[in-house]
């Protein structure tokens, strides 16, 4: 079974009169990086909060169709029970870290959870390790910089050990090499941990070399759903005005005038890769 | 802002720094009880120098003198206070008196600023709710007090942009009377507040997406033992308790005036 299935899902903010999205159907299966993209206000952050039930435990509202996520309908579940299975990772770094130093902030949902110190520790030290900040685990927060706050967010879900791990945007308060490396630390935690990533992202020209399938909103719905190689040239996607990759652009280009370079690239290296091949091929 | 610095905590390793907060907070409620339970101006005098040490030892005397030097206006406050009511309204005394008294007032106050620096300059915010925590204050209370601390630096960094931001387009901070250098901060409090809200709001968020309020069993990666020089301390305020109360109850303190005439030098 899917790990996070939706059937026709629509939900409504209270006091707003148009649903944030309507009749999603969706199914991620375990292991999966997905990435959810769309233009803003297409309603992925919605979405995203209805994976660990802070929709519509936290925000009311009204939500219809049915969502389960790691085998728990949410709307019967409270949020701290789904936290267990769905860490989620927001934009802002700064308002997600509550203590006076890292290595207290990544024990938060331990302590709240009421495990025994000494796995708390152990925990703490291994999701410290993982996202390469256990040399920082001392420090206040605000002595850190924005790409080291965001390792901090991910490393206090990480502790809790979930299934999934959501993140809504986490490198845009970052500079490209920062958020590169973000994107790195979470796709070993897929690749190494299997953990399950669903990650909203507006920059695809960096993540796209990660994902392993694209989901495009717009206007509440999903428009595209697939494999990056075949949403990228969807003409519905290319509407929606998202920026698609570079390299894609440089593809379809190069194939206006000619040259097939055979697959999709998602990366500069493939499309090095690809083109070089090109080029020996025609000069031999 | 510099009279806040005096108390706000400075990360130095010192052998005050490392008694157990709860031990420390004994010690100030002693020098609170014995400040108030003298109104002499040489037990109070006493009681100011001897914490000079725990200062110098805890290391952290300059920021301790700056908070002095902050509290003077205060202190002179007092001292005018004090002549000014005694003078008029107090029983008929000697005008020598009356400043001798007044300035225990001030001396007091001054004393009250002292241990709480010592205790502030030399204790954690994290230390200082994890032991509130201990001592049975209710978790949220506590978790309220870190995060606010936590939160102080970015808010003010969060002021200080939109200071920046209203004098860009325009605004003038400075300019006015009273009432209108007041009124020219509106532009200033209604986007930090605002904007304060709504990080709550995205707190909120991150809290309950961390298992906020999960068990009423609340565990915690740190705990604080009381060690043997923690009790040491704890005693050694609980004695200077014992010798004041001693000294209140069984010795007539004289007043300086006094000691001063029978020296024969007034």
């Amino acid at each position: 079974m899917a790990i996070i299935e939706a059937r026709n899902l629509t939900y409504t903010y209270p006091l707003s009169e148009k649903p944030a999205f309507k009749n999603v159907n969706l199914s991620i299966e375990k292991g999966e990086f997905v990435l959810l993209t769309g233009p803003s206000g297409c309603g992925k952050t919605t979405l995203c909060r209805c994976f660990n039930g802070l929709i519509p435990h936290f925000y009311g509202g009204k939500l219809e169709g049915e969502i389960i996520v790691a085998g728990l309908r949410t709307v019967d579940h409270p949020i701290h029970e789904l936290a267990q299975h769905v860490g989620l990772v927001f934009q802002n770094p700064e308002n997600q870290l509550f203590a006076l130093n890292v290595e207290k902030d990544v024990a938060f949902g331990l302590e709240n959870l009421g495990y025994p110190r000494d796995e708390i520790r152990r925990r703490v030290d291994w999701a410290l390790k993982v996202t390469g900040i256990y040399d920082l685990r001392s420090k206040p927060p605000f002595e850190l910089s924005g790409g080291q706050q965001q390792r901090v967010a991910i490393a206090s879900v990480l502790a809790m050990q979930p299934e999934i791990i959501v993140l809504d945007e986490p490198t845009s308060f970052l500079d490209p090499l920062t958020a590169r490396n973000i994107l790195e630390v979470i796709y070993q935690l897929n690749r190494s941990l299997g953990i399950t990533v669903v990650l909203v992202e507006h920059r695809l020209d960096l993540v796209a070399r990660y994902a392993n399938r694209i989901i495009v909103m717009n206007n509440g719905e999903i428009i595209a759903d697939g494999e990056p190689r075949r949403v990228f040239l969807d003409e519905n996607v290319k509407l929606v005005g998202i920026g698609v990759p570079k390299v894609v652009k440089l593809y379809l280009l190069l194939k206006e005038e000619g040259f097939d370079l055979g697959r999709v690239p998602l990366s500069p290296e493939e499309a090095y890769e690809a083109i070089a091949e090109v080029l020996a091929h025609d000069r031999g | 802002m510099s009279m806040f610095d005096g108390l706000k905590y400075r990360s130095v390793s010192s052998p005050i720094h490392s008694i157990d907060p709860r031990a420390k907070l004994v010690y100030v409620c002693v020098l609170f009880v014995i400040s108030v339970l003298f109104s002499q101006l040489i037990p109070l005098l006493i009681i100011l120098l001897i914490q000079v040490p725990l200062v110098v030892l805890a290391r952290v005397k300059r920021e301790w003198l700056r908070l002095l030097r902050g509290s003077t206006f205060f202190a002179l406050l007092i001292f005018a206070m004090n002549v000014i009511s005694l003078y008029f309204y107090g029983a008929s005394q000697s005008i020598y008196s009356i400043i001798e008294h007044a300035l225990a007032m001030s001396v007091r106050f001054i004393v009250l600023v002292e241990s709480f620096s010592i205790f502030f300059l030399t204790t954690s915010p994290d230390m200082l709710g994890l032991s509130m925590e201990q001592m049975g204050v209710p978790y949220e209370l506590c978790f309220a007090f870190t995060t606010a601390i936590r939160f102080i630096p970015v808010l003010a960094e969060e002021a200080q942009t939109i200071i920046d931001a209203q004098r860009a387009r325009g605004l003038d901070l400075e300019g006015g009377n009273f009432m209108k250098r007041i009124r020219n901060y509106i532009p200033i409090l209604i986007p930090l507040i605002v904007s304060a809200i709504r990080r709550s709001i995205e707190l909120a968020e991150a809290m309950e997406s961390r298992a906020w309020g999960a068990t009423k069993k609340r565990t915690n990666l740190y705990v604080l033992n009381m060690r043997r020089r923690d009790y040491a301390f704890i005693l050694l305020s609980l004695l200077m308790l014992a010798v004041s109360l001693y000294v209140w109850l069984a010795i007539r303190i004289p007043s300086l005036i006094q000691i001063l005439e029978d020296l024969n030098i007034l």
